[in-house]
């Protein structure tokens, strides 16, 4: 029988090691979650200090079975903290940051130039963002949590998180639309030369 | 490809943690359940000490007094001045400051480890009383010659001593769950950004015992059930280290001297099988005292010990509450895993 997160902080309230199966079982997830936000040389101190945070207000804990959205949410508020550094890592999104993303989904012959120009408009777009929509869509995408997920980690109404990713959502589309405006010549363009503000 | 699924890729490629920051990191939030300083749910409101040194935690100084000894009739004075230890306990301790002095410190070979043995027993307690029970705990850490080198630290899981009712099995058996044995490499004595596994930089304290006692009276200052009581815990905690240079551990005992209420509290104090003098400090606020047990000849220190005491600071049990052994060798070898534990279970 596997015992679920909640009784574990329950339990560590008396028994204090038992806290550690926690990290056993979520550090992985959380050091994820802060390297794609933030990149890996700052994820270790973000994932250990989530932790210990966590750790230090465990008798707060409301949350049910799955502890996830509430270390993701300490996460997010340490991340908070490095708010420059993050938009930084975002303006310099680059196409081998999108190396997982199906080449297909981009014209064959093209497929660098687009890579790359879409990494940069998606990039700066999410620098753009509002902090609570960013956070929201990371956390729904990098997180992998529901609406209920995120509003328990954000400590805000399930209402609020809809209106937040739709609002990230239109934003990001209209950034990386392909037939958007001046973006589409970089686009369509069929030779390689390098895009516009490709640097 | 919508905007959920383009994001849902990026930096999907992110590599594994290096198993070393999994470890720094597990160390770090071990450092802090150790070193948590939480309020027992007894009436009498125990308090286990807040000690940054992970596995080596809930060991307090402590003492067993079933008859104050002769100096404490002494009363608080004399040597240590007013409020000071009184003029026994400050013979013993100035004694063996002095030892201390006159014994070096082992000196070690490049290659060669000082290793540091501690064993305690403390108690695991519950909510529920019938789910508590009494636990051992072994530790060994490896100081290398040069301490800019790897430090060795293997923390085993803890031991179950009493489990006289079905509660407790159970709550042991939780415990044992989320326990395994630990082992640790620290670069330079640091575990975790700055977190040392010695607490503090020995190197970097005062000898002189007047700045270093004002310095411990800062650095406790608000903390525990009173200033002089956390002041001397906060010298035991130092002490257990076992890495305590001599000249530091002759300050340290010569700190104690100007701490009130501090007295000998048994001539003949046995921890771990050596014996020593036990000198400590009733905090009536808890309803226990903490002791400290040195050697008086070569002025080593043989470990600490909690004992729950009445309000008359009798003893309340011939077992220490708490109690902590330390013992240090020149070792050729550190060990590479935690397999050293089977022999401890």
């Amino acid at each position: 029988m596997t015992i679920h997160d909640g009784d574990i902080i329950r339990r560590s309230l008396d028994h204090r090691a038992a806290f550690a199966e926690l990290y056993d079982r979520h550090e992985r997830v959380i050091y994820r979650y802060a390297a794609r936000r933030l990149g890996t040389a700052h994820a270790d101190d973000i994932a250990s200090e989530t932790f210990l945070v966590a750790f230090s207000r465990r008798e707060d804990y409301l949350g049910g079975e799955d502890a996830r959205p509430w270390l993701l949410g300490i996460a997010t508020k340490l991340i908070q903290q490095h708010a420059r550094r993050e938009a930084k890592a975002w303006k310099g999104l680059l196409a081998d940051d999108l190396a997982r993303v199906d080449i297909d989904h981009f014209d064959a012959v093209n497929a660098r130039l687009d890579a790359k120009a879409t990494a940069r408009k998606l990039g700066k777009a999410m620098a753009r963002l509002p902090t609570g929509d960013r956070d929201t869509i990371l956390l729904h995408t990098f997180g992998d949590l529901d609406y209920e997920g995120i509003a328990s980690a954000l400590s805000i109404p399930i209402g609020t998180v809809r209106s937040r990713l739709n609002r990230a959502r239109r934003k990001l589309r209209a950034a990386i639309e392909p037939t958007n405006g001046q973006t589409k010549e970089e686009d369509h363009g069929r030779d390689l030369a390098p895009a516009p503000h490709a640097r | 490809m919508d905007e959920i699924s383009l994001l849902r890729r990026t930096r999907d490629d992110i590599p594994e943690r290096a198993p070393e920051e999994v470890t720094r990191g597990r160390a770090a939030l071990f450092q802090a359940i150790d070193g948590e300083s939480p309020l027992t749910t007894s009436n009498r409101a125990h308090r286990r000490r807040g000690f940054a040194w992970a596995g080596f935690s809930a060991l307090g100084a402590g003492a067993l007094t079933v008859a104050l000894v002769a100096g404490n009739v002494l009363g608080a004075g004399a040597p240590g001045g007013p409020g000071g230890a009184d003029a026994a306990a400050a013979d013993v301790l100035e004694a063996a400051a002095m030892a201390t002095l006159e014994t070096s410190d082992p000196v070690l070979e490049p290659g060669q480890y000082l290793r540091v043995e501690t064993d305690a027993v403390y108690p695991a307690i519950s909510q529920d009383p019938a789910a508590s029970y009494m636990e051992a705990v072994h530790d060994e850490l490896y100081l290398p010659a040069d301490r800019d080198d790897d430090w060795v630290w293997v923390r085993c899981e803890r031991v179950p001593l009493d489990l006289t009712t079905p509660e407790a099995e159970r709550a042991a058996a939780e415990y044992a769950e989320a326990d395994v044995d630990m082992f640790y490499l620290a670069p330079g004595g640091e575990l975790y950004q700055g977190n040392r596994i010695d607490w503090y930089d020995s190197r970097a304290l005062p000898r002189d015992p007047e700045q270093l006692l004002a310095l411990i009276y800062e650095e406790t200052a608000s903390q525990g059930p009173s200033r002089d009581g956390e002041a001397l815990v906060w010298i035991a905690n130092l002490l257990r280290q076992g890495s305590t240079p001599a000249d530091l551990r002759a300050a340290l005992y010569r700190a104690a001297i100007d701490i009130p209420g501090v007295t000998v509290t048994e001539d003949q104090a046995t921890l771990n099988g050596t014996t020593g003098i036990a000198i400590g400090r009733v905090e009536t606020t808890t309803g226990s005292r903490d002791d400290i047990i040195i050697d008086e000849k070569t002025g080593a220190f043989i470990g600490e010990r909690t004992v729950s005491v009445d309000e008359a600071g009798n003893a309340l049990s011939d077992e220490p509450w708490i109690s902590t052994s330390v013992t240090t060798t020149v070792v050729d070898a550190a060990p590479a895993d935690f397999s050293l534990c089977n022999a401890h279970r």
